[in-house]
């Protein structure tokens, strides 16, 4: 059964070129640093080199390698994206799960709060933690964009419970006595992990977005390097209009890459999942 | 009472504590971050006293009253909520002595000017060029429209605005590199100063066009879908209705969640295009709250933040109450007939 599965998804091309692009960017980031040794924080050469073969992606205004800041910069946002993935999935699927499966005044109230959290902007909240935060790491970071970004999953997960709650095996692990919060953990999450993992893809996705836009204007971490920050060092210096186009053009370009594979490979699967969309 | 006064206030419950719980954040959370920043902000300010000592201690006396660091908390909380009741929401440390919402009205209508028109354009086209994209699934102009929407969508605004920056005003020196109107230029109702306006305009404009288009278009897209889908299209088709008329009523019965996406964007246009207007230091609100950000103004950063998320909280506001009025299956949910 599971092999058929997995040989019908690798037969999607949609699944097969974003998986290719996101792996491919991801590969790059944790051997680079092997194959490419150069140290993305010093000074490496002469300040502004267009690219060369001693550059391949040319230097920025004080001469560190935009390359070496790339490889470095891939990683430390896919590590960003992913921590924030898990923890708004972590407070989504709790909360929606519980919501769902308890019903009564623990699901409105908990609803309630998800559609206080959804209503208010979390670009803002984000901005609004970030700028009273003096030093920012990129665990700090990943949690104000977790803490902020969870509620279209509890309100998701919560949905799916209650279609599957009222299903037959479902009553079959209550005669049996067993527990509420066992039976949604081995019976009722189970059902719906591709559509957590789908979730976690566009989490993940729209966090390392979210990180960018938090560099870009001076709310991002405040050591080491991401995506975000190579933008905000090249719009602060000025990058655009001096010309620099090695220096902004590629981190902008593998974030879209990275995110748009993501939301691909989500579209992708939600396609194979949900018969609607996938019929004619 | 009657059902809809019912959902009303309900809404309006809704409303209100959102909003509260939204201050109730603004308010904790500088008091409730270790080393209290608002603390050390003061700290800086008696450090600088030596430059400018008038300037510097009416500076210091205004945020002392306005944040009543001296007073206990629960004291604080009254007096803020008392100061934004009574429409007051603080003085700039930046811009001393101007008030947060002189600041902002004087920085707002250049967002106005840029997001409305923009925000529009980019919701007519992305809805129909979705729309078509849905007609024609499964062929080749679906794959390729379908993937020019998921790219756009994960393309950041201020990036695309880089990218039009450096090859139309850099490469090619068509536009101008930055602002909304020429340097020395006073804003006036003149001809040539509206020629000049418009050049500065076409690159910011055409990067929020372009970069909000994909999300617009790949919401419709899924809404056609499902609704090509459903049973009242198959019957209708198997009555013989023509094809154009039968995407005229799957049109219309889509548009609903993309109005609801369309009025909460606007809502949220108080704020202006954040890191776009930075990039082409386009004088808007976004410009203001990053100058605000950046020199950590606090009274700044919660004013604006305040303004901004009243007039969000309206839009879904009134956004809720115009569907109930014109979706029949909300009106029979929600309001009960």
């Amino acid at each position: 059964m599971i092999p058929r599965i997995i040989k019908d998804l690798f037969k999607i091309k949609k699944l097969d070129i974003s998986l290719g692009i996101f792996l491919g960017l991801m590969l790059l980031s944790l051997l680079g640093s092997i194959i490419y040794p150069v140290d993305p924080t010093s000074v490496v050469g002469p300040p502004e080199r267009p690219p060369s073969s001693a550059y391949p992606l040319g230097t920025d205004n004080r001469g560190r390698d935009v390359l070496a800041q790339l490889i470095g910069g891939i990683k430390n946002s896919l590590y960003i994206g992913v921590i924030a993935a898990l923890i708004s999935l972590g407070i989504g699927v709790i909360i929606g799960a519980i919501s769902g499966y308890k019903g009564g005044l623990t699901d409105s109230s908990l609803m309630l709060m998800t559609d206080v959290v959804l209503v208010l902007p979390s670009i803002l909240i984000m901005m609004l933690i970030a700028a009273y935060l003096k030093e920012r790491n990129p665990i700090f970071v990943s949690i104000i964009i977790g803490v902020t970004s969870w509620p279209w999953v509890a309100r998701a997960v919560r949905a799916q419970m209650m279609s599957l709650k009222a299903r037959e095996f479902v009553y079959m692990s209550r005669i049996a006595g067993l527990r509420d919060i066992k039976i949604i953990i081995e019976d009722l999450l189970p059902n719906m992990a591709s559509y957590i993992f789908m979730a976690f893809v566009l989490l993940m996705s729209g966090a390392m977005i979210a990180e960018a836009g938090l560099s870009m204007i001076g709310l991002g971490v405040t050591k080491g390097i991401s995506l975000g920050i190579i933008l905000y060092w090249a719009q602060l210096f000025e990058s655009v209009r001096r010309g620099l186009w090695w220096w902004f053009v590629p981190p902008g370009a593998c974030l879209v890459a990275l995110a748009s594979s993501l939301l691909l490979m989500s579209t992708a699967l939600d396609e194979y999942f949900s018969p609607r969309l996938k019929g004619g | 009472m009657n059902p809809f006064i019912r959902f009303i206030t309900r809404r309006l419950a809704f409303l209100l504590m959102t909003f509260f719980a939204f201050l109730l954040i603004i308010f904790a959370l500088p008091r409730a971050i270790p080393g209290n920043p608002l603390a050390s902000l003061l700290y800086q300010i008696i450090q600088q006293a030596q430059s400018n000592p008038d300037l510097v201690k009416a500076v210091y006396k205004k945020l002392l009253e306005e944040f009543g660091m001296d007073k206990p908390v629960h004291i604080q909380l009254i007096e803020f909520l008392g100061r934004l009741g009574g429409g007051d929401l603080g003085t700039s440390i930046a811009f001393y002595p101007r008030k947060v919402a002189d600041l902002v009205f004087s920085y707002l209508p250049w967002s106005l000017g840029l997001l409305i028109p923009a925000t529009l354009t980019s919701w007519v086209l992305g809805n129909l060029l979705g729309a078509l994209a849905a007609y024609k699934r499964k062929t080749l102009t679906d794959n390729f429209l379908l993937t020019a929407f998921l790219t756009l969508s994960q393309t950041p605004y201020y990036w695309l605005a880089m990218i039009l920056l450096y090859a139309f005003a850099v490469s090619f020196k068509f536009f101008p590199l930055n602002g909304a109107y020429s340097p020395g230029k006073t804003p006036t109702l003149s001809i040539p100063f509206i020629l000049d306006m418009l050049h500065h305009y076409v690159l910011p404009f055409f990067s929020i066009i372009i970069g909000a288009m994909g999300g617009w278009a790949i919401g419709m897209r899924v809404m056609v879908i499902y609704e090509l889908g459903s049973d009242y299209v198959s019957y209708v088709d198997s009555l013989g209705l023509p094809d154009r008329k039968i995407l005229q009523y799957v049109f219309k019965n889509s548009m609903l969640p993309q109005i609801t996406g369309l009025a909460i964007n606007l809502g949220t246009i108080l704020g202006g295009a954040l890191i776009t207007e930075l990039v082409f230091s386009y004088p808007g609100t976004g410009f203001l709250i990053f100058r605000a950000l950046s020199t950590l103004d606090y009274p700044l950063i919660q004013g604006t933040f305040v303004l901004i998320i009243s007039t969000l909280l309206l839009a879904n506001f009134i956004v809720d109450l115009i569907y109930a009025f014109i979706d029949p299956r909300i009106k029979t949910g929600y309001v009960g007939e």
